[in-house]
């Protein structure tokens, strides 16, 4: 579902070359839930941001859906990551004006879905992270916890395949933390495969595969749970 | 997603209502100095009698010696002379005709009813009314017969009417022009004019004349004209009729050709006429010149609209590319501040076309709203135009085309204005910011 085959990114500046990722090589099949551990400034969130095709790679091969991500432009990007990936991030990224209703919403008119259908979607996707009263209310009305479920429903919305993670309980405390984990482990329940960039240990223990990025490449990884014969790594 | 566009700009004027205001107060203010010169240029250069400009044609003859020249830019003399108006307006000919000169008299009632006033008068032949497609309210033209009879009659305008005679139908009253008592024939409506096409001597945006008498007074009354007078040779004109009989230049005249061939066969005239006039020793030139041009040509040829009105309006679109200028520099600040909330959209799907395109529609918002009060700020130059000098009434005005030309003016400076910063917040890449919001 998700192959990048020695993928490369690397950032230049007149003086330094820095090597983000090199001969990065993961194989994700649907329905997985991997947490990517590693430590700060070894890859994982450029890792996250290719993977969502929010920027570019500098070698290597990708493929989405059997989908050559290197050979596609900004708009089929857009439209892809539109249509199959949802992100969910450490600073939650609601837009501060507009309320839950209209936040959750903003994928959703992205991809021209007509208006009754996404009034249903956004009153699910509400509904599922126990925020349906609040659709009204702005982001800065909520506590951490409700905005980063705010920002679940708005991956949710969408309907997509993967969603994509970046430290989503960082910004919170134990308790929200573990609801927000729970909702995640229930939404991969449901089939969504997730990929989870994370710094707590526990958190990623709960998750079904484990990955580690050092130094821009896969290190390491421990297979929790699940199919034995899920390949990682080249 | 154009509502969706709506909504969000509007959202966003009010996240950053002073930078906002800023800005369309900058696009105001320098669409409504744009539009106010722009406004004048548009009065002045517009076409005053576009139902049959291309069918009225100012006759000029080449009257004078081998060797003189003129100030025209072709040495053509701008006017004609008595006897060759004369000529022409009692030519048999198809043709509507109008012999025009201005002219003025103290007008009074000869009691103590009205106080007296000075008041320009036209004389004209009957054709002009007709010809420069003046409407009667009540009476009409005097006839043939008064015309040649040199009868003491005039048409006024309706203003003239209420205010010598308080009513709008004062046909059959009498006035007095100095001592000539005239009768009224007939009240036209105002004759509303911006440019004083039929008579460019005395000033191209001067007010018509609102009292009209016919051409045979000159001669019957002796009624010197209050315009230009101008002579190319030494004439001595001790009597009024020597001025009649001379080669100076004081009167207009007029004719409309409905098509190329009325205009053939008028040119053929012209042309006999100046070989009989050449007989009896006038037109001493070996070839026959004279010109017909149309209304727009012979404003154009008066240059009505001169270098100082264009450079006017073009040092005005620089105080606009200057507003222009500080409004890119407030967008660029106003979006790139937003470049978060784009990575963000970015993320959620939005291609780098549908985030240009959100931003373009902000800015064609400004351009709307800034549209909006550069139409007020115009009308208030105008306004202080018009106040500043009587000469300009006519003219420091905004047409229904000016008034849709002005938001047309300003959303496109301002689309052009935030072009740039638009571009440079599609291209943001989106993952700088996703991680630092």
């Amino acid at each position: 579902m998700l192959k990048m085959n020695n993928i490369s990114k690397m950032y230049q500046t007149e003086m330094v070359q820095t090597h983000a990722l090199r001969d990065f090589n993961l194989n994700v099949e649907e329905g997985e839930f991997i947490a990517v551990t590693g430590p700060s400034g070894s890859g994982k969130t450029t890792f996250l941001n290719i993977a969502g095709m929010l920027e570019p790679f500098t070698g290597g091969e990708y493929l989405l859906d059997g989908i050559d991500v290197g050979k596609l432009n900004d708009n089929q990007r857009a439209d892809l990551r539109n249509q199959k990936i949802g992100f969910i991030f450490q600073g939650f990224n609601l837009i501060p004006d507009l309320n839950l209703y209209e936040n959750v919403e903003v994928p959703l008119r992205y991809r021209g879905i007509k208006a009754a259908e996404r009034k249903r979607r956004i009153e699910q996707c509400l509904e599922q992270v126990g925020l349906a009263s609040r659709a009204k209310h702005l982001p800065q009305q909520l506590s951490g916890g409700q905005q980063q479920r705010v920002a679940i429903a708005r991956a949710l919305a969408g309907e997509p395949r993967f969603l994509l993670a970046d430290e989503p309980t960082g910004n919170l405390d134990s308790l929200m933390a573990r609801q927000v984990m729970e909702l995640l482990e229930q939404i991969n329940r449901d089939g969504a495969t997730i990929i989870m960039v994370t710094h707590d240990a526990e958190l990623a223990r709960r998750a079904p595969r484990n990955i580690q990025v050092v130094d821009g490449q896969l290190a390491d990884f421990t297979l929790y749970q699940g199919n034995p014969n899920m390949a990682v790594g080249a | 997603m154009f509502s969706h566009y709506i909504d969000l700009s509007w959202r966003s004027f009010k996240r950053t209502p002073l930078v906002s205001l800023l800005m369309v107060i900058a696009i105001g203010v320098g669409i409504g100095i744009t539009m106010t010169s722009l406004s004048v240029y548009h009065m002045m250069s517009m076409d005053p009698i576009p139902e049959k400009s291309d069918k009225l044609f100012a006759v000029q003859l080449q009257s004078m010696d081998e060797g003189e020249s003129w100030w025209s830019p072709d040495s053509m003399p701008y006017q004609l002379t008595y006897r060759d108006t004369e000529n022409l307006l009692n030519a048999d000919l198809p043709f509507k005709r109008a012999a025009l000169m201005k002219t003025g008299f103290s007008v009074h009632l000869n009691s103590d009813k009205v106080k007296p006033f000075l008041e320009q008068t036209r004389v004209a032949s009957r054709d002009a009314f007709d010809m420069f497609n003046l409407s009667f309210i009540n009476g009409g033209v005097w006839s043939k017969e008064q015309e040649s009879s040199a009868a003491p009659v005039a048409v006024i305008s309706q203003s003239i009417s209420k205010k010598l005679f308080g009513t709008s139908n004062s046909v059959g009253e009498t006035f007095y022009l100095d001592d000539l008592s005239v009768r009224v024939v007939g009240v036209i409506e105002d004759w509303k004019l911006h440019i004083k096409y039929f008579d460019l001597n005395n000033g191209s945006f001067n007010k018509p004349e609102h009292i009209f008498i016919p051409f045979s007074l000159i001669k019957a009354n002796e009624i010197d004209t209050w315009g230009n007078t101008n002579g190319w040779k030494h004439e001595p004109v001790k009597v009024f009729n020597d001025k009649l009989q001379s080669e100076k230049f004081w009167l207009q005249f007029w004719v409309e050709l409905n098509n190329a061939s009325e205009k053939r066969v008028f040119e053929a005239y012209l042309e006999n006429y100046i070989a009989e006039e050449k007989k009896a020793g006038r037109f001493t030139r070996e070839k026959a010149e004279y010109k017909l041009r149309d209304v727009n040509q012979w404003i154009s040829y008066w240059e009505v609209v001169n270098e100082d009105n264009k450079i006017m309006v073009a040092l005005s679109f620089m105080f606009l590319a200057v507003c222009l200028a500080n409004i890119l520099g407030l967008l660029l600040a106003k979006f790139l501040r937003r470049a978060p909330e784009v990575g963000v959209r970015r993320a959620l799907g939005a291609s780098k076309k549908q985030v240009f395109f959100q931003h373009i529609v902000e800015v064609g918002m400004l351009g709307l709203f800034g549209g909006v009060i550069g139409i007020i700020v115009a009308q208030v130059g105008l306004f202080g135009i018009r106040q500043s000098l009587s000469y300009y009434d006519a003219l420091a005005n905004m047409d229904i085309s000016m008034l849709m030309t002005a938001p047309l003016i300003a959303i496109s400076a301002c689309i052009i204005a935030g072009l740039y910063p638009a571009w440079l917040v599609c291209n943001t890449t989106p993952a700088t910011y996703l991680k630092t919001q």
